[in-house]
């Protein structure tokens, strides 16, 4: 639990934290301040309905979610990396280990704060991700009646679940890569390459690729009409079933802080 | 213009600080024991047996040159490394893998201070209080107080000069109190004044039971903190004693007489002690190197002037450097790092030709 809240201590205190939610939500505001000026201007009345659409409440929800549970894993991966990588590069690890602190619990405890992190930054972002939607609406003239929709706002946890689902394995993932690489920056790359690598090996393998961490992690978000639209690469092709994918997704999960965690322990810590 | 203002300060020796948590210790015994100690790196090997005895109480010195052994022997007693032979004992307890809550009762701080750059001392001593032993209420603001960062403890570490980080390394080092203090190169980065205060400091604790080993290649520092010196070559104890002993062990008398002398003034003095051949050529007298402790140097001289031979020159002793030279190159610098020597212009063979 102690190293749980330090490792709270330690990234509300981390500009990367400030950094990744700014990033996405950012990227989401231009996207929807774009589709608000299209859907205000453009000329051609198909461009601007579907400019209009985007903006459409509750269907905004859905692209809102898609937004960041898409790049969002993308985000994540580079966070989990940077957090574990760091911890090697900059000799902390080794810090607590010679304090007698068990290298599994630490790596456990750490990653528990990110999983707190990722929930805290996902909400940020979903929070100012409809208030952008709504202004942009309004800039737009679009009706925003449709944001209290009953039915939308009652599915939005269980989807707001899986997401935050995904997005944990993905950092996950990006924690077990720099664990490995025992370096932020060799680790970040690694993860940035491993998140597109797979995308793009969709093309050629899709029957492999569907099973592995990225694709699972998108397929198990997929809602109708939003699967893989922001995510890196064909997530749409060969998809599994999103609840046969969110299991998968749990494996991966597991699989990434086994490896992590026995990686560690055997670790020799020279840095 | 703060910056400066730090760097005149040393660890503050009228702070706060008690030694609240010590815990009773023995001041006898033995603190710290490896034995055949071997690690490896790849075909390189770092340590080669190596047998360190260091007992309670005491300020111990661990001197080496560079690529000796020193730090990886500290991650090895940390836990950091793992040894591929031999065994370790801390505070009376064996230490392997599978025991790291013995290091609850030991600060370590291994190279270079290791932080979070983003947050200030504060919260870096707050976080690393989170690992391992239980830090009580309190501790924390008591020793930024004793290592002099008390008015820097909200600052960014990022911020910090290399003394700086080195004093809350220390701090980080003695967060639960420790019977047993692992110290790498306690002085790097730190100004004069800031190096006394912290000798002052480790014999302080020293003097209140506790054992504090200190790995260094600076040896007028090891020479005025330590107790107890271990020095190490190619990874093996190459000497173990008190810096008293050990100077005295290895102490010379050299003297000078004249050359036409030479025959009978080694035999007589091998009748004292073991003689180096002369030096010196030609007509010039010869110079004797006689083994002997630095205070027996009369008796060499009596020695002599009773069979009528007089001595133009007598030196004695033998210093740390000296010492420390013999015992890890057999006089000549060496280690990772070694310098080698470039040949004078003038006593080079061009200069002969």
């Amino acid at each position: 639990m102690r190293i749980f809240v330090a490792g709270l201590r330690k990234m509300v205190g981390r500009p990367a934290s400030f950094v990744s939610v700014a990033l996405l939500v950012g990227l989401l505001g231009l996207i929807l301040l774009a589709s608000a000026t299209v859907g205000q201007q453009d000329d051609s009345p198909r461009g601007r309905a579907a400019a209009q659409a985007l903006l459409t409440f509750p269907g905004a929800y859905d692209i809102i979610l898609s937004f960041l549970f898409g790049l969002g894993g993308l985000v994540a991966v580079i966070y989990g990396a940077a957090i574990a990588g760091s911890e090697w590069s900059w000799g902390t690890l080794k810090n607590a280990v010679a304090r007698g602190e068990s290298r599994a619990r630490y790596m456990l405890g750490t990653f528990g704060a990110i999983v707190v992190m990722v929930a805290v930054g996902l909400a940020l972002s979903f929070g100012l991700g409809v208030l952008l939607a709504l202004l942009a609406a309004t800039i737009a003239g679009v009706s925003t009646s449709g944001v209290s929709d009953p039915d939308t706002l009652a599915r939005l946890p269980a989807m707001a679940a899986r997401g935050w689902f995904a997005v944990v394995e993905q950092a996950a993932l990006g924690y077990a890569i720099a664990t490995l690489a025992r370096s932020q920056l060799a680790g970040i790359g690694a993860g940035i390459a491993f998140y597109f690598g797979e995308g793009f090996a969709t093309i050629f393998l899709p029957d492999i690729i569907k099973y592995m961490p990225f694709a699972v992690a998108r397929a198990s978000v997929a809602t109708e009409g939003s699967s893989g639209r922001f995510g890196g690469g064909a997530g749409a092709v060969a998809a599994l079933p999103a609840d046969t994918a969110l299991v998968l997704v749990g494996v991966w999960l597991v699989g990434a802080l086994a490896v992590t965690v026995l990686f560690t322990e055997r670790a020799e810590i020279t840095g | 213009m703060r910056e400066a203002a730090e760097g005149s300060r040393g660890f503050d020796q009228t702070s706060r600080y008690r030694p609240r948590y010590a815990l009773m210790v023995p001041t006898t015994g033995l603190a710290l024991v490896t034995r055949g100690l071997r690690k490896s790196y790849g075909a390189r090997r770092a340590l080669d047996g190596l047998d360190l005895t260091v007992p309670t109480g005491v300020v111990y010195g661990f001197l080496g040159p560079n690529g000796a052994g020193k730090t990886t022997t500290m991650r090895l007693l940390t836990g950091l490394l793992h040894p591929d032979a031999g065994s370790i004992e801390l505070l009376g307890q064996p230490f392997s893998r599978g025991d790291r809550t013995r290091l609850f009762e030991v600060g370590a701080l291994v190279e270079s201070p290791s932080f979070y750059p983003y947050l200030s001392g504060r919260q870096n001593l707050r976080v690393l209080a989170a690992a391992g032993a239980p830090v009580p209420d309190g501790r924390i603001e008591d020793l930024l107080e004793l290592v002099g960062l008390g008015d820097r403890a909200k600052d960014k570490v990022s911020g910090y000069s290399l003394g700086m980080k080195q004093r809350l390394g220390i701090a980080g080092a003695l967060l639960s109190d420790p019977r047993l203090l692992l110290l790498d190169e306690p002085a790097n980065g730190l100004d004069p004044a800031g190096i006394v205060a912290m000798r002052e400091t480790l014999r302080r604790l020293a003097g209140e039971g506790k054992t504090v080993f200190v790995s260094s290649h600076l040896l007028a520092e090891v020479r005025v903190l330590a107790d107890v010196v271990g020095i190490i070559a190619a990874g093996k104890l190459v000497r173990e004693g008190t810096l008293d002993s050990m100077l005295r062990d290895q102490g010379v008398v050299r003297v000078r007489i004249p050359r036409a002398s030479e025959s009978q003034a080694r035999a007589l003095l091998e009748r004292l002690a073991t003689v180096d051949a002369a030096t010196g050529t030609g007509d010039e007298d010869a110079w004797f190197a006689v083994h002997v402790e630095p205070s027996r140097a009369g008796d060499v001289n009596r020695l002599l002037a009773e069979s009528h031979i007089y001595a133009s020159a007598l030196e004695s002793g033998t210093d740390l450097e000296d010492l420390f030279l013999q015992l890890t190159s057999g006089g000549e610098p060496s280690g990772e790092g070694g310098f080698g020597r470039i040949a004078s212009p003038a006593n080079g063979p061009d200069a002969e030709a």
